[in-house]
């Protein structure tokens, strides 16, 4: 019986499995002195879609050089560009204050907004600010208090190396602990899934992940929208960040600056659900 | 592993164990028995120590495996006291609370759910298949018992995510994550597990046994339930508490359907987290007392696996003396 302990990990973890032999390769090339053509990008899963579509984007125009992607959530994003196993740490959160003396220099690539989301079936359409953070901290827990039928709220979270529920948390919770009896979903597709199969569940996932699976609520009578991000009224958005160890340079910079040309600002950014930067708020 | 000498082959007794041959039976000049060459000698003696090698690389990965979970779990049982890391029902890590009575409890309730459920379904499929099917079918049934045994848990995982989970949400009204999707998934996983042991202690009770029974007049159905289950009794207690194992270490599959609540579950249709699910889960970005808490999370597992272990040895010997 031994063996089961050393059974496979979660998914996220296979995604690391196969990122690490492909970071020994980078990190060999680099050693050998030869110029560095393969770059690792690692971290939160919202920023996934972006940084992924850019990485192939640039890969075309530049055929010699690889952008590595990987998904594994912001807090180890951070830490494995703090470690130097990956050239570039995406987050989805902002860092905290015990991170901030690591080094690391944040470049702002797009405004995401976190939409509370709701079987399409479910009557309710707006929650304010205070109600939304009364469900999530289990302090209502039936549907009729808020507008709705009477049915048993189900809540759906993320895992806390998630930078979508660190955000969440801070924006709309204010810190306050989530309701423990909550599901724990490691991601934010099993999010969405689970909120689009189960007629009483209620789930937070990034506005860019919206589909019509799944019904995003207005908070505070704000729909979130574009425009509703963009001009700072919609109250639960946040800054997606790269981060590097020290300023950019080089293969790093040359994709940080693509990321935040027109081309994937206006485009990919833009079909992932997020808000570029230059057209941001404030 | 002594190699027994037939008298044919003219083989020296190898000492046992020791993984040296004795040094009286080594060929020496003039020795009248040992005519062995001193080539087949060497090879025996060469074998003998490869074997030995190969038992040491088992021991030796359990002990290496023991020594470093234990060496990084020890920490947090000195940190917040065995007492309260077992006894303790709030797992809240991240805030610095450590105790993991509510993820053993809930990988009882799972492990437990899933013998209820797999056990009779398993011990039923294993006297099919040792007493009533007739050679054809069960040339049909045991590959496709053996094939689950195959199937990687992940796709288990899968199948009870993806289909079974909207299914259960459906008429139980919540997420479908809980222990009732667990238990299905798990019982199914346990069937091979118990079933080939189960149908070994089956086939291993003497043909006298069922002939003796059928002999006193008994139908198809007595014999199984009066004579065959109670002689096959300790081979069945071993598959089940080996299908336990199995159960209670399932990881991949459970942490798809289980919901992930650090809560005992209020109902079975609610979310909860286990003892090796919240590894999974928080592996990825704990760090510090959180890493080390789930260490020795890894311990209590290796303890439970350990006891598991020894309860199939002790109801063995048991079965032997009684037997």
């Amino acid at each position: 019986m031994g063996p089961m302990s050393l059974r496979r990990s979660a998914a996220r973890v296979l995604v690391l499995a196969v990122v690490l032999p492909a970071m020994l390769v980078s990190g060999c090339s680099s050693r050998a002195g030869a110029a560095k053509t393969e770059l690792t990008v690692t971290g939160s899963t919202t920023i996934l879609p972006i940084a992924e579509v850019a990485a192939e984007m640039f890969h075309e125009q530049h055929a010699d050089l690889r952008v590595l992607v990987a998904g594994v959530g912001s807090s180890a994003g951070i830490e494995s560009v703090t470690k130097g196993t990956s050239d570039i740490g995406t987050s989805s959160r902002d860092l905290k204050p015990e991170e901030k003396s690591l080094g690391l220099v944040d470049t702002p690539i797009a405004f995401d907004a976190i939409a509370v989301i709701v079987n399409p079936s479910n009557p309710v359409r707006a929650l304010t600010t205070k109600q939304a953070a009364d469900i999530f901290e289990g302090k209502i827990t039936n549907w009729k208090d808020v507008g709705g039928s009477d049915q048993l709220i189900w809540l759906v979270n993320r895992d806390e190396a998630s930078g979508t529920r660190e955000a969440f948390s801070k924006i709309v919770l204010g810190g306050a602990p989530f309701d423990p009896k909550s599901a724990v979903l490691p991601g934010t597709g099993q999010v969405r899934s689970v909120v689009a199969d189960s007629a009483t569940s209620v789930g937070y996932i990034s506005l860019g992940f919206v589909d019509k699976s799944v019904k995003a609520v207005s908070i505070d009578g704000i729909q979130p929208t574009e425009k509703t991000v963009a001009d700072g009224t919609y109250p639960v958005s946040r800054v997606l960040h790269f981060f590097t160890k020290g300023k950019p340079s080089g293969l790093a910079k040359q994709y940080v600056d693509f990321v935040l040309s027109s081309a994937v600002q206006s485009k990919v950014v833009r079909d992932a659900g997020f808000l570029p930067v230059a057209e941001g708020r404030k | 592993m002594t190699l027994d000498p037939k008298p044919d082959d003219r083989a020296v007794r190898l000492s046992e164990g020791s993984g040296r041959p004795n040094a009286d039976a080594a060929p020496s000049a003039g020795s009248g028995l040992s005519t062995i060459s001193r080539a087949t000698y060497f090879k025996e003696a060469a074998l003998q120590n490869l074997f030995l090698v190969c038992a040491c690389v088992a021991v030796a990965g359990v002990a290496l495996i023991f020594l470093f979970v234990g060496w990084r779990g020890w920490p947090i049982f000195a940190k917040v006291g065995l007492f309260n890391f077992l006894g303790g029902y709030v797992w809240h890590p991240t805030k610095g609370d450590f105790g993991i009575l509510t993820l053993i409890v809930n990988s009882m309730l799972a492990t437990l759910g899933a013998l209820a459920l797999g056990a009779p379904l398993a011990i039923g499929t294993a006297v099919f298949l040792s007493e009533v099917a007739n050679p054809r079918i069960r040339d049909l049934v045991r590959p496709a018992v053996e094939l689950l045994a195959g199937i990687p848990s992940v796709v288990y995982g899968f199948f009870g995510l993806v289909l079974l989970r909207p299914i259960i949400a459906k008429f139980s009204g919540g997420l479908g994550f809980g222990l009732f999707t667990v238990w299905i998934i798990l019982a199914v996983m346990i069937l091979p597990t118990i079933a080939a042991i189960s149908e070994d202690a089956l086939r291993s009770v003497p043909e006298g046994i069922r002939e003796a029974s059928y002999a006193m007049g008994a139908t198809k159905w007595q014999t199984i339930w009066r004579v065959l289950l109670p002689a096959a009794k300790i081979g069945i207690i071993d598959a089940i508490i080996l299908g336990m194992g199995r159960a209670i270490g399932e990881t991949m599959a459970v942490v798809m359907v289980a919901g992930n609540a650090p809560v005992i579950p209020n109902g079975i249709f609610a979310p909860f987290l286990t003892l090796t699910t919240v590894i999974v889960m928080d592996m990825p970005y704990a760090a510090g007392d959180h890493r080390t808490a789930l260490f020795g999370v890894a311990i209590i597992l290796f303890v439970i696996s350990m006891i598991f272990v020894a309860t199939i040895r002790i109801i063995s010997r048991f079965g032997k003396e009684v037997g």
